[in-house]
């Protein structure tokens, strides 16, 4: 039976560039700083480099100019993956695979975007990604990712009587995660009553069900596991990667937006990561709005379909805890990765989850682009 | 905003019949000639039986409301006179899993409920653009 090789690769190092609305500089420069930052992170310098992986939509810089600029001695292996967050955490495991069958030794995985100042994702008028559905949105005012998600989550509520309140309670709880990381763009606390009185962007979601589009980057480095524990920061192994796609909801057989492609490719991530929901400490769910939150609650197996409203309101699970894209910031996945590793290293600060050795980052649950990709990280210990 | 300044659809080589028929106000899905399924948007094989050979067929125009949106951001300068606007999700009557969207006529969304039976209808918007708008089929509403 096919399965991800488990814990055969790890992150070794974790970059960031500040988290701003205009980062100043071009998507290359802070490509390169979140580079660097992860590989002193991790003891390393470019030097040790041999591979590089990305993803973008037309948005950013791709591997093959980001290598010779930072001087990379030999490129062994590279990745330029089409996708926005959906394919987020696909690029981190085909690192890990490269690396696992020993075509790489060194890995850097980067999103680079000045997604507030130059590309928003949100729409100013910039043509929207060419998906072949576009045709038959577009023409009625129907293209921009709030709109896309706020029609599956008016299913969620038809189906499963979801509530503005449970929506809202993601946007509160997340918030006052926030408010403990220093690398989070909003830091204030918001009240249910702040969220409800938020102005509506496409109904049923509000300003604060969206997050916040970015200025910045982020990067990890992925080596093996045997050269992490040589390294200067503790291994996060990667236990389990799955990533792949599916259905469309347009005749699929099943005429359902409440379930994403998450409910699919869980039971065969925690099969590989052999562990399963109950053995999750923290979880770094997808947020680019705050009903996918709720979906993946129920898609990852934490509670059951439908009940994901009130398990916002009420779990005990740890959920985006820097904050998420909606308030650290949006860097379309790799920081939900990066602050997993945080976790398991036990260096989160004044967020940090007691005892985290297991972690689950998600990448966008498969809306829009019937694709999606997740890993189980664990502690080295 | 006219209507005739909506967004055009840009049609795939799948997808052009499709839209040519809607000019012509025939509102088609395909019909696969291997195993029977209907199948939107448009495109060359059947995902249940991989058969190439399909046909266009019509359908009744009718379906009911899954979902819908209350778009309130001007997400593109030619809707900013037309914000808050509707567009529904329409699953249509001939099967559980053919959705289409399409602004709902007639009405706010006041009283929209999953389930609401609607008929689609034809707008044409410009000389090279129309569109399909639902109406709902609830008495008061016809």
């Amino acid at each position: 039976m096919a399965a991800f090789p488990r814990d055969r690769a790890a992150i070794a190092g974790v970059g960031y560039t500040p988290f701003t609305v205009d980062s100043g500089v071009s998507t290359l420069t802070l490509a390169a700083d979140a580079i660097e930052d992860a590989l002193a992170d991790a003891g390393l310098t470019v030097d040790d480099v041999d591979g590089l992986a990305t993803h973008r939509v037309g948005d950013s810089t791709p591997p093959w100019v980001v290598a010779p600029v930072l001087g990379v001695p030999e490129v062994r292996w590279y990745l330029d993956q089409f996708g926005g967050g959906s394919v987020s955490h696909a690029v981190i495991g085909q690192a890990a695979l490269a690396v696992a069958a020993g075509i790489a030794d060194v890995v850097v995985c980067y999103r680079a975007i000045n997604a507030r100042s130059e590309f928003r994702m949100g729409g100013t008028g910039r043509a929207p990604a060419p998906v072949p559905d576009a045709q038959y949105q577009a023409p009625y005012g129907h293209f921009a990712p709030p709109q896309q998600f706020a029609m599956c989550a008016r299913a969620h509520m038809n189906a499963y009587g979801t509530t503005h309140e449970q929506f809202g309670a993601v946007a509160v709880r997340q918030r006052a995660h926030a408010v403990k990381n220093p690398r989070a763009r909003m830091r204030d606390p918001i009240s249910l009553d702040d969220y409800l009185a938020s102005r509506w962007v496409a109904e049923p979601l509000r300003l604060l069900d969206c997050c916040l589009e970015t200025d910045g980057a982020c990067a990890l480095v992925v080596t093996s596991a045997e050269r992490a524990r040589d390294l200067r920061r503790p291994p996060a192994l990667i236990s389990g990667l799955a990533w792949g796609g599916g259905d469309s909801f347009y005749s699929d057989g099943t005429g359902d937006l409440t379930v994403t492609e998450a409910a699919r490719l869980a039971p065969r991530l925690y099969a590989d990561a052999g562990v399963g929901p109950g053995d999750i400490d923290v979880a770094e769910l997808y947020d680019c709005f705050t009903y996918s939150v709720i979906v993946q609650l129920e898609d990852y197996g934490f509670c059951a379909k439908g009940e994901g409203g009130p398990y916002a309101q009420t779990g005990t699970l740890p959920v985006n805890t820097h904050g998420g894209f909606l308030s650290e910031g949006y860097v379309h996945g790799i920081n939900h990765v990066a602050e997993a590793v945080a976790q398991l290293r036990g260096t989160a600060g004044d967020r940090q989850v007691p005892g985290a050795e297991v972690a689950l980052s998600t990448a966008q649950p498969g809306y829009v682009l019937a694709a999606t990709s997740a890993m189980i990280l664990r502690a080295d210990r | 905003m006219a209507l005739s300044e909506r967004p055009r659809p840009e049609p795939d080589r799948d997808s052009t019949e499709w839209w040519a028929a809607v000019r012509r106000h025939e509102l088609t899905v395909q019909a696969c000639d291997g195993c029977g399924v209907l199948r939107f948007p448009p495109r060359t094989v059947c995902n249940r039986c991989r058969s190439r050979a399909w046909r266009w067929v019509p359908v009744s125009g009718r379906g009911r409301v899954y979902s819908w949106v209350v778009t309130h951001q001007v997400f593109a300068p030619s809707f900013a006179d037309e914000v808050p606007y509707t567009v529904l999700l329409v699953r249509l009557a001939e099967a559980d899993d053919l959705f289409m969207y399409g602004n709902l006529a007639g009405g706010g969304p006041e009283e929209l409920r999953a389930g609401d039976p609607v008929r689609a209808e034809f707008v044409d918007a410009a000389r090279d653009l129309t569109l399909v708008q639902w109406r709902r089929e609830l008495p008061g509403f016809a």
